[in-house]
Formats: C-alpha cells, sequence, structure tokens
C-alpha cells in the first residue's frame, strides 16, 4: 500500500489536514475550480483576492521566461485582484465552506482605506472564513492605495491590521511583497497592529522579455507592456530568504509564516516547512500543471517522513533554520577538493573551460586522453562540480586544513543529484 | 562498413537511467490529460502517473504506483513492446520522439529495489479460502499477487525448478536479467504465496488432490510449452531443436553453453528473435534467421528486429524450409522460395525452429473445454466452463505479451474473488 502519513497541521489555532493550501490568485478563484483542488487533495485555499475595487484586466497578460529549451523558469503575470463582484466572491466562499467544512477558506483580501478593509473583514466574518489574508503585495495594482505600495509601507500595514484585527476575530494574516530590502520592518509592523500571522512573498516586480517586434516588454498589450510580478520557480530562492530572515528575527521568531514562491515538488514545499513554515502556497505551478501536483507532494513528503521516522510535521518543521547563519561564522579554516572520477567521466572538458575562465586555471586538461587533473592552484570552490554534466563524476574529495588552522570534525554534502 | 554490436549474453543490453538523466526524459513528458500513454497499457501500470511523479521528483511514488498496478513492473519495463503499446499511443509522437516509457519504469523500479521499499502488503489476517495457481509464469504471478493482497492463501504448482516461466527459462537475459525477474518475484513471494516447484499438475499431482487438500479455486497459467516442429525430412537429426529445448538449455547453462558455429533460426516472431540473439551472444560466428513471409508480416516487433541486425544476425525473408541434411547430424539446411522458383541451400551446425509453440494437452491438468488449437476456451474474466477453475495468459489467448498475462491474470484475480465471496455468501 502506498505510504500516506499525518500531515495535519495546527496553523493559527485551525486544524489543517496538510500544509499544502492554493495561495491567492486565479488557481482559487470560483466554486468549482475550488471544489476541483479540494477534492485532488489540497487542504485549503487562499482565495484569489477580493476588493471592494473590481479589476478590469488586460489582455494578454502572462509571460514566461525559460533557458536551454526549458520553459516557465520564471512566470510574468499582469493581474491584478478578482474581476468578479465582490459579493459574489463571498457566496462561493460561503459555499465552499458549507459544502467543504474540514478544508480551509483563507479570504484574502485587499481595500484602499481603513473603511474598506472594515467593510471587507465583516463580509469574511459573514461568509464564516477560517482565516484572513491581507494583501499588501501585489506589485501591479492600478491605484497607489493599494497593493506593494502599501506593503512597502510598514505604517500603512500596521493601520490596516489594526483596521482588519480590531473588526474581527478571525486571525488576520499580512501577506509580504518581495518587493522590499527589509521585510521584518512591514512584518513586525502587522504583528503590531494586530496580525496573528505573515505570508511571503508575493510577485516579484519585473520585466521577463523585450519583444523586438514592437521594442517593448512582454506581455505586449497594444504595443505596451508594463513592470509587474514574477512568479515561479525562479523566485524560490528570495522567498526562502525572506522566510529565513523573519523566523530568525527576535520579534517574529514564533509568529507562524506561510511560505509562497515557487513550489512544485514536494521537496520544494519541505524546505519551506524545515525553514519553519506552518503552511505553504502555491501558485504558477497550478498554473503549469494543474492541481493533481499536490499527489506527489502528499505522497513525497509521506515518503520523506517514513524514511527519517518522522510522524507529524512538528518533528521536523524548523530544523534546517538553526543551521543557517551569518556568513561572518562560517568555518573557513578548509577546503574540499574536487574528486575527478575518469571512470564516469566523458571527456567533455567544461569543467576545464569553466575552471580556467571563471576560476582558477586548477585543472590541467590531458588532451590525448580528454579528461580533467587537478593541480594546486584549486581553492575548492566547486564551480567544476556544477557544472559537469555526468551525475557523480565530479564529488567532494579531500578536505585541506589551511596553513596552522585546526582540523575539527566537519559536516559535508554527499550526494548531489 | 556497418558497426555491429558486440555483447555478452549475461550482460545487460541498454544502460538504464541516471537520476539526473531520468528527469530530463521525465521532463519530456506532456504531462497530457487523461494521459493517451496510460490507456496504451494492457495491465493499467498507468505510465502517465509515474512519469508525473518522477517529473516531480517523487520517484518513490512512481515506484509504488507501477508495482501496485503492474506486479511484473520490473520484466515488463524490459521486455515489453512498448512501440505498439504505451509509447505508440504517446502524444510527444506529435512533436519528435515518444517519452522513453520503458526506460523510465525500469529507472523507478531500480531505485525501489535501491531504497529497498516493501510496496505490496497483504492483511495479517487470512482469509479461510485457499487458491491453487498452476505455473508461475506471469499470469499466476500476477493472479497470486492479487488473491493474496485480497488476503487468500495462495499456492503456486510449477512444473520446473524456478518460478518466473518464459521470464526465467525464455527470454534472453540481456533483455531480460534473471535479477530483473527475480526482484518482481520477491515482491509476490513477500506477499506470503507459497511456491512448490517440480510439480506438475496432472503429472505429479492431479486438480481433484488439490481440490481435496482444500483449494477452492484453480487458475490455470499454463503457458504454451508444446514445440511445433514441421514434418520434413531430417528433422529428427542431431542438431535440430525447437526453441523452448534451445533457449532452455542456455538459460540453464548461466552462458556456458555451446550453440554451434553456424546457427539457423527459423522463424519470424520473438521467440525466434530471442533465439538468434541467444546463439549469437553465446558466441556463434554466423546467425541467420529464415522466415517464410515477409518483414511486414513478421510478428517479433520492430525492436527486437533492430537489435537482432545490430548484433549482425542476418534476416532473410520468403523462404520456407524444405529439408534438413545430413549424417547423423544435420550439415545442411535446404530452403524453398515463396515464389515457387528461387531456393537456398545453407550450411549448418544447428537449426532452431521458432515457429510458434502450442499448449501441452491441457485436458490433463483439468477436465476444461479446450479450443481447436488447445489452448483452454476461457472468457476474458478467465471463467472456463468448469465451476471453481479459471485460466489465463497464453494458455488461454494462444501466446502473445508479458503484460497481456499479467492483465488478464490480474482479471481472472478479481473473478475469482468474487467467486469465492459469493460462494462464502451460499454457505
Ligand atoms: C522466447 C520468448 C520470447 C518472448 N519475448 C517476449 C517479449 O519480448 N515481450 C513480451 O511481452 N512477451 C514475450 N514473449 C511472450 C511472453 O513471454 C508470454 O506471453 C508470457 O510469458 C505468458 O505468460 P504465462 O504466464 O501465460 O505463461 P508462461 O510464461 O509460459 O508460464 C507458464 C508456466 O506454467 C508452467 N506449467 C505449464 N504446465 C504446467 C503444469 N501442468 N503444472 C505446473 N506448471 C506448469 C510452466 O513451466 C511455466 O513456468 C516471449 C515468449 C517467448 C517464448
Ligand atoms: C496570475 C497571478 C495572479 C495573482 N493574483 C494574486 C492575488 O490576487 N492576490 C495575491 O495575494 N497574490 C496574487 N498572486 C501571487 C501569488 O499568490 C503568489 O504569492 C506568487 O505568485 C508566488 O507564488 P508561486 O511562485 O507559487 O506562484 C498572483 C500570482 C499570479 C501568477
Ligand atoms: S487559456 Fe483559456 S481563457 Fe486563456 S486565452 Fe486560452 S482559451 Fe482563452
Ligand atoms: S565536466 Fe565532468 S565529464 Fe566533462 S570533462 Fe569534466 S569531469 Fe569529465
Ligand atoms: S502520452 Fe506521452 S507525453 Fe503524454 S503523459 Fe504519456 S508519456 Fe507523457
Amino acid at each position: 500500500m502506498a505510504v500516506k502519513k499525518d500531515l495535519s497541521i495546527n496553523y493559527l489555532g485551525v486544524n489543517c489536514e496538510n500544509p499544502f493550501f492554493l495561495s491567492s490568485s486565479p488557481v482559487g478563484g470560483n466554486y468549482d475550480m475550488v471544489r476541483k483542488a479540494y477534492e485532488a487533495g489540497w487542504g485549503g485555499v487562499f482565495f484569489k483576492t477580493v476588493g471592494i475595487f473590481v479589476a478590469d484586466e488586460c489582455s494578454p497578460r502572462f509571460d514566461q521566461t525559460n533557458k536551454e529549451g526549458l520553459p516557465w523558469l520564471g512566470f510574468k503575470n499582469m493581474e491584478q485582484i478578482s474581476d468578479k463582484p465582490t459579493e459574489k466572491n463571498f457566496e462561493f466562499m460561503y459555499k465552499l465552506k458549507r459544502d467543504y467544512p474540514d478544508k480551509i477558506m483563507v479570504a484574502t483580501i485587499m481595500g484602499s482605506c481603513d473603511e474598506e478593509w472594515k467593510q471587507l473583514a465583516k463580509m469574511c466574518d459573514q461568509a464564516g472564513a477560517d482565516l484572513i489574508e491581507g494583501n499588501f503585495s501585489c506589485p501591479q495594482m492600478t491605484s497607489h492605495a493599494m497593493g506593494s505600495d502599501v506593503g512597502s509601507t510598514p505604517e500603512l500595514v500596521k493601520q490596516y491590521s489594526k483596521a482588519v484585527s480590531s473588526t474581527t476575530k478571525i486571525p488576520f494574516i499580512a501577506k509580504m511583497t518581495p518587493n522590499v530590502t527589509n521585510m521584518i520592518l512591514p512584518a513586525r509592523a502587522a504583528i503590531e497592529g494586530g496580525a496573528a500571522g505573515v505570508s511571503a512573498i508575493n510577485t516579484v516586480k519585473s520585466i521577463t522579455n523585450i519583444d523586438f517586434e514592437n521594442m517593448t516588454g512582454m506581455p505586449v498589450v497594444n504595443g505596451k507592456s508594463s513592470i509587474s510580478g514574477y512568479s515561479g520557480a525562479a523566485v524560490k530562492p528570495i522567498a526562502l530568504r525572506f522566510v529565513a530572515q523573519m523566523l530568525q528575527d527576535e520579534v517574529l521568531k514564533n509568529v507562524p509564516i506561510s511560505g509562497i514562491g515557487g513550489i512544485e515538488t514536494w521537496r520544494d514545499a519541505l524546505e519551506f516547512l524545515v525553514l519553519g513554515c506552518r503552511n505553504v502556497q502555491v501558485t504558477t505551478a497550478i498554473m503549469q500543471y494543474g492541481y493533481r501536483i499536490v499527489e506527489d507532494m502528499i505522497s513525497g513528503v509521506s515518503h520523506f517522513m517514513d524514511e527519517r521516522g518522522y510522524n507529524k510535521l512538528d518533528d521536523f518543521i524548523g530544523s534546517a533554520l538553526g543551521n543557517l547563519i551569518p556568513a561572518e561564522e562560517l568555518n573557513r579554516d578548509f577546503k574540499i577538493y574536487p574528486n575527478f572520477d575518469h571512470k564516469t567521466c566523458i571527456g567533455c572538458g567544461r569543467c576545464y573551460v569553466s575552471c580556467y575562465d571563471a576560476a582558477h586555471q586548477a585543472i590541467d586538461w590531458d588532451e590525448k586522453k580528454r579528461r580533467p587533473n587537478l593541480n594546486d592552484e584549486c581553492v575548492g570552490c566547486h564551480l567544476c562540480l556544477n557544472v559537469c554534466p555526468v551525475q557523480g563524476c565530479i564529488t567532494p574529495g579531500e578536505i585541506k586544513w589551511k596553513e596552522g588552522r585546526k582540523p575539527v570534525e566537519i559536516a559535508m554534502k554527499h550526494n548531489y543529484e | 562498413m556497418s558497426k555491429v554490436v558486440k555483447a555478452k549474453y549475461t550482460a545487460d543490453a541498454v544502460d538504464g537511467f541516471t537520476p539526473r538523466t531520468a528527469m530530463e526524459e521525465a521532463a519530456r513528458c506532456l504531462l497530457c490529460i487523461d494521459a493517451p500513454c496510460s490507456k496504451g497499457c494492457p495491465a493499467g501500470t498507468d505510465p502517465g502517473k509515474f512519469i508525473r511523479s518522477i517529473r516531480f521528483r517523487n520517484v518513490k511514488g512512481a515506484a509504488e504506483t507501477i508495482r501496485e498496478n503492474n506486479v511484473l513492473g520490473g520484466s515488463c519495463a524490459r521486455v515489453c513492446p512498448y512501440d505498439r503499446l504505451c509509447e505508440e499511443y504517446c502524444s510527444r509522437c506529435g512533436i519528435d520522439k515518444p517519452i522513453q516509457i520503458g526506460k523510465l519504469q525500469r529507472f523507478a523500479v531500480e531505485q525501489e529495489k535501491a531504497h529497498k521499499m516493501k510496496i505490496l502488503t497483504a492483511p495479517e489476517k487470512k482469509k479461510a479460502d485457499k487458491v491453487a495457481c498452476i505455473g508461475s509464469g506471469p499470469a499466476s504471478l500476477a493472479c497470486a499477487a492479487k488473491l493474496a493482497q485480497a488476503g487468500y492463501q495462495v499456492t503456486i504448482f510449477e512444473a520446473a525448478a524456478k518460478a518466473g516461466g518464459v521470464l526465467t527459462y525464455g527470454i534472453t537475459p540481456a533483455r531480460l536479467p534473471q535479477h530483473v525477474v527475480d526482484f518482481d518475484i520477491k515482491s509476490v513471494k513477500d506477499l506470503g504465496v507459497k511456491f512448490v516447484f517440480d510439480t506438475k499438475v496432472g503429472e505429479d499431482i492431479t486438480v481433484d488432490e488439490l481440490k481435496k487438500a482444500g483449494f477452492k479455486a484453480i487458475f490455470v497459467g499454463a503457458g504454451l510449452w508444446d514445440a511445433k516442429i514441421p514434418e520434413i525430412p531430417g528433422k529428427d537429426l542431431k542438431g535440430v531443436t525447437n526453441a523452448i529445448d534451445f533457449l532452455k538449455a542456455a538459460r540453464d547453462s548461466k552462458g556456458t553453453f555451446d550453440p554451434g558455429k553456424k546457427v539457423v533460426v527459423i522463424g519470424g516472431g520473438d521467440v525466434a528473435m530471442d533465439c538468434a540473439t541467444t546463439a549469437k551472444l553465446l558466441g556463434a560466428e554466423n546467425v541467420m534467421v529464415y522466415y517464410r513471409r515477409t518483414l511486414e508480416e513478421a510478428p517479433a516487433n520492430m525492436a527486437e528486429l533492430q537489435y537482432v541486425t545490430s548484433l549482425g544476425i542476418t534476416i532473410t525473408t520468403n523462404f520456407a524450409p524444405a529439408e534438413l541434411v545430413g549424417d547423423k547430424k544435420v550439415e545442411f539446411a535446404v530452403f524453398n522460395g515463396r515464389d515457387g522458383v528461387s531456393g537456398a541451400k545453407v550450411a549448418v551446425d544447428t537449426v532452431v525452429f521458432a515457429i510458434g509453440q502450442a499448449p501441452e494437452d491441457m485436458t490433463k491438468i483439468a477436465p476444461v473445454k479446450v479450443t481447436e488449437k488447445g489452448t483452454i476456451a476461457a472468457n476474458a474474466k478467465g471463467k472456463t466452463n468448469v465451476a471453481g477453475i479459471f485460466a489465463a495468459g497464453d494458455a488461454v489467448n494462444g501466446g502473445k505479451t508479458v503484460v497481456e498475462a499479467v492483465a488478464a491474470g490480474k482479471e481472472a484475480a478479481a473473478e475469482i474473488i468474487g467467486y469465492l465471496a459469493k460462494k462464502e455468501g451460499v454457505k
């Protein structure tokens, strides 16, 4: 029988069957979509952002980046918040909660002033939402009173968080924009304003590609384009960084964080969990592949737990956080030489090219045998290991201690995929 | 000059994927809705799902999908004629070439082994009913696994000394290494299925005795083990043999069998191709396949024909054997052309007839109705005319593929479960 572990988790006082949620976006925009997502196995939904403002969208509105034939490295959208009437959206949420009481309904809202935020909070109450998320982070709103312009101003984040949490008892989550240098400030402001949790990240302001036909960015809307939000696999590293920084902050360390950005597989989701997130959200991967991707998230995390002997998510949540330390605290006393396996080497010379042109000319190229040989210049940067196309060919080898440094027991990575 | 492949009898014909190359291949998959590849698999192995699992880095989940749907997933990954099954249906054919589904399946099963996974489970508490499966080929193994998973106590009776049927005694190990077969069979054994070897039902033990011993249902998966040799002059000369005996001798010898220097194989199916590769890989200098019809009419699949030619084996079509000549030992094979004019005389050491097999006398096993070809008359669910006796696989379909035998064995298990449940209800 397929391995299936207990993935349930308490997130902001709400019992979730698993931590995998749709993030606020068109992937959770009406009753039927969310119904299908629930049935595929998602634990809950952050419903598409609802405002008093109803969006009037442009067409086309998406673009994607790729490299060497691999599409969707990153994804750009020019969508705003829901384009459906406010009442209609709350009706969807109400019916979904009524018909699927065990699935978690998070209403994501966005107002442009205290009054709107309060009005929306009341509507969440009436719709029976389990949680409320405040969207302080959409980078392509047509008004500066909404979206990431608000999210990068801590005073406004605090003010609106207060407006919502003074109106309803439903726990409030502030969704952060990555278009700031320091996310801790708006996140702390949200908590001060009464928010119970933080979610991050929303999309990154971007220009993905320039179209030379129209001499503008992509997508092309009547010969023009706009800077707008970037998401998907390419933004995961940025998301992980912000999440880790918040969880390491003295003030925020116990605030439940929902991780968002570039999650496609169970490993991506697990990365956010081991940093300390209690919930994860997905949009772009669903836009590319559909709701079914949750099946392998559930199965994959179950197998991981089975392998390591974990019985619940809390057994390992946050287990990697403490191992992320400031650069000045890293042990710099040794280098690990790469080991070249001449048997599996196919003689392409990529390691040589990269080492010569971008590292330390530490590889001698045996032209006759077409094999690399390490010389004394090697600094142990592992550029070669990262370019070698053959799995298991270049691996971490001998540990060399720098002159006069004291050797100690070190932990290193052995298996590269 | 053509490059001829030099291979060894017991060495893997093709290398498998590494995790990295498997991911590259899985990334080519279009993740189709209602995956056509899955529809193309007779046994319901569900490639659409397991490739998606590999793509989303859940290789253990992929292994689960395969093993749960097809207990012989490892063997099928090696020998299925994909080009007319899953891969033929693959949507990617509309762009360039199909996803290498068989090879990805092999990768997932190899990972299952590497991770020492134990996927299939049988309930702790067994049902009272015992079922006997006759034969340990793909059909019986698939049937036995399903029954054991449902809690029945299953015993397999096998005439030979080892389990696997054609997997163990037929197909060349270069295409299907024994360790792959053994790993598949282990997952059946781990379910608590008992194996009784060297026991031919109908000779060493009768069905009546089995019934008396408490077996409430009997499944017959006896395959085709009667070799056909045409009635031509010289057929009894030394050096003339049939595919079954030839392959079995090779397999039993573990690679030390001497096939002779000049070997002629007669036939145009997978079996003929396996005989030809076996002869070549065991050191025959000149191996020639003679087939009486055209390549287009040959039942062997293209991949196999290509593999055979890549080894430097020749295939001559439209020639049928007329006579075998020799003094005590065969020395020449004489062929007549289909056109009625051409002819050929070929010097040989060994002649292997691979022109099809028939079932042995199935009525010796049980009083079942048989067709004029000698196969057991059973419906698609494995029901025969005798209550409590079921049959599937080659012994029913006259000889098809491993994956179809698995599919039929699974069907029959479902039918047996229904039959036993009903009997239980009557009591
Ligand atoms: C040489 C060769 C190559 C082939 N290559 C391919 C291929 O590449 N791909 C593919 O898909 N298919 C291939 N096939 C076909 C495939 O192997 C068969 O369709 C499949 O094995 C049928 O499974 P089965 O269980 O019905 O019978 P078998 O595999 O024949 O198993 C029957 C078993 O029953 C045992 N048995 C018979 N009578 C009795 C009895 N009275 N009591 C006890 N035990 C008994 C036999 O010893 C045998 O072990 C090949 C077949 C041959 C012969
Ligand atoms: C088309 C599209 C529309 C989005 N709409 C919203 C929205 O209405 N509200 C919101 O909070 N975030 C919105 N987002 C941001 C996502 O919820 C998410 O934070 C971001 O895309 C990063 O996650 P991902 O990489 O899994 O897509 C949208 C994203 C996309 C791609
Ligand atoms: S994805 Fe659907 S809605 Fe969008 S352009 Fe294509 S058909 Fe129209
Ligand atoms: S990159 Fe890898 S395969 Fe290529 S030459 Fe270097 S070690 Fe060999
Ligand atoms: S049909 Fe081909 S492309 Fe489509 S899911 Fe199956 S293997 Fe992938």
